[in-house]
C-alpha cells in the first residue's frame, strides 16, 4: 500500500517539484522501491522507443540496436550522476543521504516515461510534416527531467540556488573523473593480468 | 547390382555438375563484383549488371596503340585518340578499322558530332582541328583571342566536346577558368562553367586576422579547380569531372562532377543520400578516394562515371542516387589498368572503357538484370508507369535488396491509390519522404472511413450520459418535492 501511494506521489513530485522534493525527504512520502521502478521504467521507455517507434520518426538501425547495451548505459549514468553527486554533496556539506539522492533522481526521472512513451504511438499518427510537434515534445521531456534533477538535488542537499548551480557542475566534472578512474582501473587489472599469466606461462614451461 | 547402380548414380551426378558448373562458375569468374550503396551507406552485393565480354586489342585495330587518352563512342563508331602514335583511329563498335587521321601532335581529346565530324583537341599543336567523316581535314581552331589569357602561357587543349548547336567547349591544361567556349565559327565567346572557390568560414578567418604573412602566401594557392573530362549529353547540358580534388575538399563535400547548363550553372541534381563521390569509405582504410576521369551519359539521365583510383565504374541515376558499381584494377583479364575513358553504345547495352596502358579497349556487355534495372529507370522517365512497375518487379525477382526497385514499385502503388502497399514498399525501400507522401494519404482514406462511424458512436453515447443525467436530475427533484410535500 506504501509502495503504492509512494508511486502515485510522483505526480505531486513532477508538477510541484519545489514541494514534492522537499516532502520526498523529509515527510518520507517516496521509497526507494518506487525510485528503481521509476529508472527500470526508464529503461522500458526508451528501449520502445529504439525498437517501436514508427518508420518515419526511427532512425535507428534494427538489426544493430542492442537494448542491453543501452539498459546499462542509463543504468551507468544514472548511478555516476548519484555518486558524483554524493561525493561532492558530502564534501560541500550537503544533507541528503545516498538514499536520498537515489529517490530524488528516480523521481526526477519520470517526464520521459510521462511523455515519451506516448509518444512512440504518437509517431504511428502523423506525417514528416507534423513531425515538430513530436520532436517538440521529446525534447521537452529531457527539458524538464533536466529542471527536475535541479530542484531534486536542491531540496534534498538544502542548497540555495547558485551553490546548486556550481555542485551540479562540479558533479558533471565528477562523473567524468570517475570514467576517468574507472577506465584507469580496469587498464590496470588486466594489466596486471597480463603480468600474471605471462609470468605463470614463463614458471610453466620452463 | 548395387554397385553397379551406385556407379550410375556417380556418373549421373558428375555429369550433371559438369552440366550446371559452368552456368555457376560465369558469374563467379567475373574480376570484380557488382554492388550499390543502400541507405545506411554499406556496400551491398549485387547482381552483375555488366559482364565482361572481350577486349578489343591491336589484333582488332590493326596496329599497337600507344598511351592512348580519349575515346568517343558514337555514330556506330569507336573513335580513339592514339596519343603516342599521334594520330586518331575511327574503327566500328567490333574495334575493326575504317581509317585513321595522322598529322597531328599527341592528341588528347576526341569528339564526334551526330552527322560525323571530327574534332580533335591537338594537344602538341595548340589548336582543336575538325575533320569530316572521312577524316579530311576541314579546318582548325587555334589559341583563343583573348587577354584573359596571358601571353606566357602555353595554349594546350585536352578534351573537346560540341553541343548540338555548334558551340565547341574545350579543356585546356593550365586554364583553370572552366571551359574555353568558341561559337559554331570558332570564334572565342569566353569561359564558362567555372569552379567556384569555396573558402570555409574558419579558413577564411584563420587567412585574413590571424596568420602571419608567409603562411598567407604559401595559402594562395587556393585556386579553382580544372576539369578532368567533359561529356555533352542529348539536351546540350555538360557533364564535368573534377579529379584534382584534395581530401580536405571531397571531406567538406565537394562536388566531383557537375553537370553544367549552356550559361554554366551547376545543375545536377543531388537528391541521393550520399554525395556523388564514388566510393564512400574509402577514408577509414586509408586509401585514396576515387578520382572520377571520365562520364558518359544516357538519354535520360543515368550516369556512368569512370574512376582511375580503383578503376571502377559507378552508376547513377537522375537523382543521383547510385545504381551500381563494377570494374576493378588488376591483372587479370578483364581488369583494368589505368582507364581514362570511357563510353556507351546507343542502348547502353555495351561499356566501352579505354585503357592508358593496356593500349586497348575493354568491352562489357549488359545483363538480363542490368538492362531491367535501366529500362524502369528510362520508362520511369517517359511516364509509362505501367511498363516501369514491371520491370521493377524483374528486378525484384533477381535482387530482393534494391532499394531503388522498392521505390519505384512504391512510386506505382503511390499512383494506383494503394496506399498500404506503398507504405510497405518504401519502408522496404527507407525512403521516408514517400512514405510520409503514401501515410498521409492512407491516414486520409482511414479517416473518411471511419471518421464519420467514429464520430456517431461517441455523439451518441453522449447524448446517452446527458440523457441519463437529466433523468437522475429530474428524479432527484421529484424526490425533493415530495420531502418537501410530506413535511408540510
Amino acid at each position: 500500500m506504501l509502495y503504492g501511494k509512494s508511486l502515485k506521489y510522483v505526480f505531486h513530485v513532477i508538477f510541484h517539484p519545489a514541494d514534492g522534493f522537499w516532502d520526498l525527504k523529509r515527510e518520507k512520502r517516496g521509497s526507494l522501491a518506487a525510485a528503481l521502478t521509476f529508472v527500470a521504467l526508464t529503461i522500458v521507455t526508451l528501449a520502445l522507443e529504439k525498437l517501436d517507434t514508427a518508420f518515419l520518426f526511427n532512425d535507428n538501425r534494427l538489426s544493430k540496436v542492442n537494448v542491453m547495451i543501452d539498459a546499462f548505459t542509463v543504468l551507468l549514468v544514472f548511478g555516476l550522476w548519484c555518486v558524483a553527486n554524493w561525493c561532492t554533496t558530502s564534501l560541500m556539506d550537503g544533507k541528503g543521504r545516498m538514499k536520498d539522492i537515489i529517490i530524488a533522481m528516480g523521481y526526477a526521472l519520470f517526464p520521459v516515461v510521462l511523455i515519451r512513451l506516448p509518444l512512440v504511438l504518437v509517431s504511428y499518427c502523423i506525417t514528416a510534416e507534423e513531425g515538430t510537434f513530436y520532436y517538440v515534445f521529446g525534447f521537452i521531456a529531457y527539458a524538464w527531467v533536466a529542471v527536475l534533477v535541479f530542484a531534486g538535488t536542491m531540496m534534498t542537499h538544502e542548497y540555495g540556488f547558485w551553490k546548486n548551480v556550481f555542485t551540479c557542475i562540479i558533479t558533471v566534472l565528477g562523473m567524468g573523473i570517475l570514467m576517468f578512474i574507472g577506465l584507469l582501473f580496469f587498464n590496470v587489472i588486466s594489466e596486471i593480468i597480463v603480468f600474471m599469466t605471462t609470468i605463470y606461462k614463463e614458471i610453466r614451461f620452463r | 547390382m548395387r554397385k553397379k547402380c551406385f556407379r550410375r548414380a556417380l556418373t549421373g551426378i558428375i555429369a550433371a555438375a559438369f552440366i550446371l558448373l559452368p552456368a555457376i562458375t560465369v558469374q563467379a569468374s567475373m574480376p570484380y563484383d557488382t554492388y550499390s550503396y543502400n541507405y545506411w551507406g554499406e556496400e551491398v552485393k549485387e547482381p552483375h549488371s555488366y559482364l565482361y565480354s572481350k577486349t578489343i586489342t591491336d589484333r582488332e585495330l590493326g596496329s599497337r596503340l600507344s598511351y592512348p587518352q580519349d575515346m568517343f563512342v558514337g555514330n556506330g563508331c569507336l573513335y580513339i585518340a592514339d596519343t603516342g602514335n599521334s594520330r586518331v583511329l575511327v574503327t566500328d563498335m567490333e574495334g575493326n578499322i575504317r581509317f585513321e587521321i595522322t598529322g597531328l601532335s599527341a592528341p588528347q581529346g576526341i569528339f564526334a558530332t551526330e552527322d560525323g565530324h571530327i574534332y580533335v583537341a591537338d594537344t602538341g599543336n595548340s589548336r582543336v582541328a575538325e575533320f569530316d567523316e572521312e577524316g579530311l581535314f576541314l579546318r582548325e581552331i587555334g589559341r583563343p583571342e583573348t587577354t584573359l589569357i596571358a601571353d606566357s602561357q602555353e595554349y594546350s587543349p585536352t578534351r573537346v566536346v560540341v553541343d548540338n548547336a555548334g558551340r565547341i567547349y574545350v579543356i585546356a591544361y593550365g586554364i583553370n577558368m572552366g571551359l574555353v567556349e568558341f561559337d559554331s565559327s570558332g570564334a572565342f565567346q569566353g569561359f564558362m562553367g567555372a569552379t567556384e572557390v569555396s573558402v570555409s568560414t574558419f579558413e577564411y578567418i584563420w587567412k585574413n586576422y590571424f596568420s602571419s604573412e608567409a603562411q598567407q602566401e604559401r595559402m594562395e594557392t587556393i585556386v579553382p579547380t580544372e576539369y578532368s573530362n567533359i561529356f555533352v549529353d542529348r539536351d546540350n547540358f555538360i557533364y564535368a569531372t573534377i579529379n584534382n580534388l584534395s581530401n580536405e575538399d571531397r571531406e567538406s563535400g565537394a562536388d566531383a562532377i557537375r553537370r553544367l547548363n549552356p550559361t554554366g550553372t551547376d545543375v545536377l541534381r543531388r537528391l541521393g543520400n550520399y554525395p556523388i563521390i564514388g566510393d564512400l569509405e574509402t577514408v577509414t582504410y586509408g586509401w585514396d578516394w576515387s578520382s572520377f576521369v571520365d562520364v558518359a551519359a544516357t538519354d535520360y539521365g543515368c550516369y556512368f562515371i569512370l574512376d582511375q583510383t580503383d578503376g571502377k565504374i559507378f552508376a547513377y541515376d537522375n537523382d543521383g542516387v547510385s545504381l551500381f558499381v563494377f570494374g576493378h584494377s588488376g591483372i587479370k583479364e578483364g581488369n583494368f589498368q589505368k582507364p581514362v575513358a570511357i563510353g556507351l553504345n546507343e542502348d547502353e547495352s555495351r561499356v566501352y572503357v579505354l585503357d592508358n596502358l593496356l593500349n586497348s579497349i575493354l568491352v562489357f556487355d549488359i545483363t538480363e538484370y542490368g538492362r531491367n534495372l535501366l529500362d524502369a529507370i528510362r520508362l520511369n522517365s517517359i511516364g509509362d508507369s505501367d511498363g516501369a512497375t514491371k520491370k521493377w518487379q524483374a528486378v525484384l525477382s533477381r535482387n530482393s535488396n534494391s532499394e531503388l526497385a522498392y521505390v519505384g514499385l512504391g512510386k506505382a502503388y503511390l499512383t494506383e491509390g494503394s496506399y498500404r502497399e506503398a507504405m510497405e514498399c518504401f519502408e522496404l525501400g527507407n525512403s521516408k519522404k514517400y512514405y510520409t507522401k503514401a501515410f498521409s494519404y492512407y491516414r486520409k482514406e482511414m479517416m473518411e472511413r471511419y471518421l464519420t462511424k467514429a464520430v456517431g458512436i461517441l455523439a451518441v453515447l453522449l447524448i446517452v450520459v446527458w440523457l441519463v443525467r437529466k433523468a437522475l436530475r429530474v428524479r432527484k427533484w421529484v424526490g425533493e418535492v415530495r420531502c418537501y410535500m410530506e413535511n408540510h
